[in-house]
């Protein structure tokens, strides 16, 4: 039967909301404007993580990168900053060293990278990312070919002028026909064409089919000797590998014990730790911000309720003069602020919601649209306990009148 | 011995300012089941203060008051709400009732804190409605409604519960004289079917309907008829 009693205050308190419409919708705005924020925010953060998270996995799980420069810098002074520039380059000895003598790691390639021209009789391809790699890149990266083959082991030996496409590249030179077999053009040099890669997509909004691959020994023609360049590295080990890597390179770079490392090893978990940092603050200032129009939105509840007692006084007192008790009238206004903040909720949720579909418009659907559960579970228990706390008061207050006063009240 | 109210040496003293109000100088009544009371007297006499005592809508300052053969001062606040839920059914001259729900939720209020089901609650209400000549009139909001009509659905709202009492505080007072006949002729019947009712008011010819008396003066009781 109780829950016969609840059915019956909530329709009281829908039909006192009804009855007060703008009002109870001015009410609300705090907490509209706080649990709005806390579902955009939260729902562009989540799906901004999901984004990266996919992004970096691209750069393949288990990969470590070994190079001159560390991918996160963090807070760096001008002389950490400088003595990272004046480290000397990583280049080829190393990746030699370490495919020679390492044994907690499968695979190694060098990955040497420029932004290069691609021609073919009339058709240009620009800017296309060019990467010298050895013929262990493709298990690396987990990226197969899908037409045609990858480099071999006498392809990087022999120097050979061979590449393999990204999709991108394909499309743009070869329209129509198959290219395997036929030539192409990188600096006047002439390369034939051995495979397609498979399709990856995109990346922070950049391709990553735009690219093609060809070994590493060829590709220091065009770079010569003595560039720095990143070393990849495939391994199941982990922290045991980085330690052997650095065993190895502090051996091959003459390191002695008092010495720093003047070498990076760098992963795609490091990028993401970094980025999550980032949105850590980024999520704490909305929070705060959301937390204090909560707080108004609350104090804002707290007086219409009792606006809401005052205007109501008679009212209250017909119904503690026909049996209610005091805890039912407490129970009936604690019902209807709780009720006002739900709607708030609701509200906000909605718009928040709405808000995160914009800006994933916005951005051409980079960032995919994703509201987590628990977030719209949170923004509801948030909306529910300032109901609670905020309206207590009035509805206490309400609840402590005396019938004969009431009645009287004018 | 079928008394259902009885009181002794009853006083109420409110505070007003720095003073005291005595509105009950110490009152003795006693009212048997089943009849039909009309408390009279100058306004200030304390008829609304007895009133609500007896309604267990306030509280003495001293004296005894049994109801039903129990000691009301020894109730807590919970208890006279039950007391005002199952055996008092109230009437007020203003009606008192809710403007923004139909004559028929009005008249179903006291049964949401008897715990009634809603499908009875509203037949309920209908079938009391019907029986005080609204039939055609259980959907209308208050301000729909005459005076008359309203003090009907207030009447109704007071029986929702079948109190064993009713109290009828000036019922007439805001209604025309053929509209206030109306109303007592109701209240008569409701004393012919065996409840005890209680009428306070200051007209005489609302008065005059009562079996007994009861004539206030100075929170003092005069004479009894």
């Amino acid at each position: 039967m109780f829950s016969g009693f609840l059915i019956e205050i909530l329709r009281s308190a829908v039909e006192s909301i009804k009855a007060n419409k703008l009002r109870s919708l001015l009410t609300t705005l705090g907490i509209v404007i706080g649990v709005t924020t806390v579902i955009g925010v939260m729902s562009v953060i989540s799906g901004f993580k999901k984004y990266m998270a996919t992004s970096f996995s691209q750069l393949g799980a288990n990969v470590l990168y070994i190079g001159k420069y560390p991918w996160v810098m963090g807070h760096m002074s001008r002389e950490e900053w400088s003595k990272i520039h004046k480290r000397d380059i990583v280049g080829l000895k190393e990746a030699e060293a370490l495919k020679e003598y390492g044994s907690s790691f499968k695979y190694v390639s060098p990955s040497i990278l420029r932004n290069m021209k691609m021609e073919r009789g009339d058709k240009e391809a620009e800017e296309v990312k060019i990467e010298g790699v050895s013929e262990d890149f493709s298990r690396i990266i987990n990226q197969d070919v899908s037409l045609g083959r990858f480099l071999s082991k006498d392809d990087v030996k022999y120097n050979r002028h061979v590449c393999v496409l990204g999709q991108d590249v394909v499309n743009s030179l070869f329209p129509e026909e198959n290219p395997i077999g036929t030539k192409v053009k990188i600096k006047g040099r002439q390369f034939n064409v051995i495979g397609i890669l498979e399709e990856r997509g995109e990346m922070m909004g950049n391709s990553m089919d735009n690219t093609a691959m060809i070994p590493y020994t060829t590709m220091t023609a065009f770079t010569g000797k003595r560039s720095t360049i990143n070393i990849a590295v495939y391994t199941e080990e982990g922290e045991e590998a980085k330690e052997e890597i650095r065993w190895i390179l502090r051996g091959v770079r003459d390191l002695k014990p008092n010495e720093e490392d003047d070498f990076s090893i760098n992963s795609s978990e490091a990028l993401i730790e970094q980025f999550n940092q980032l949105t850590g603050t980024f999520l704490l200032i909305s929070i705060a911000i959301a937390a204090i129009s909560l707080i108004v939105g609350g104090i804002g509840i707290m007086n219409i309720m009792l606006v809401s007692v005052s205007e109501r006084t008679r009212e209250i007192g017909v119904r503690k003069a026909i049996g209610a008790k005091s805890s039912e009238i407490l129970g009936q206004f604690l019902m209807e602020s709780v009720v006002i903040c739900l709607v708030g909720g609701t509200i906000g949720i909605i718009l928040g919601a709405s808000l995160t579909k914009l800006i994933s418009i916005m951005r051409g659907g980079s960032i995919p649209f994703h509201i987590p559960i628990w977030s719209v579970v949170l923004g509801f228990g948030f909306c529910f306990s300032i109901g609670v706390f905020f309206g207590y008061y009035p509805a206490r207050k309400a609840s402590k009148l005396s019938p004969v006063e009431a009645l009287r009240y004018e | 011995m079928n008394e259902l109210i009885k009181m002794k040496d009853l006083t109420k003293v409110y505070p007003l300012g720095e003073t005291e109000v005595q509105a009950l100088r110490g009152v003795d009544v006693k009212i048997k089941k089943g009849e039909f009371i009309s408390i009279i007297g100058p306004s200030g006499s304390g008829k609304s203060t007895l009133m609500h005592i007896i309604g267990c809508l306030d509280r003495s300052t001293s004296g005894s008051y049994f109801l039903r053969g129990k000691d009301v001062n020894k109730m807590s606040e919970n208890q006279l709400a039950d007391i005002r839920k199952e055996f008092i059914g109230f009437i007020f001259q203003d009606f008192y009732l809710l403007p923004d729900v139909p004559a028929w939720y009005n008249v179903s209020l006291p049964m949401i804190y008897n715990r009634i089901a809603p499908k009875e609650r509203k037949e309920k209400a209908v079938s009391i409605l019907e029986s005080v000549g609204l039939g055609d009139r259980i959907g209308h909001l208050p301000n729909q409604l005459s005076g008359g009509e309203r003090q009907r659905v207030a009447i109704a709202r007071a029986l929702a519960n079948e109190p064993e009492i009713i109290i009828a505080d000036e019922p007439t007072g805001n209604l025309d004289s053929v509209r206030g006949e109306e109303i007592l002729k109701i209240l008569s019947d409701l004393h012919k079917k065996g409840k005890t009712i209680i009428i306070v008011s200051h007209e005489k010819y609302v008065a005059e309907r009562g079996k007994r008396k009861i004539y206030l003066k100075d929170g003092r009781v005069e004479g009894k008829g």
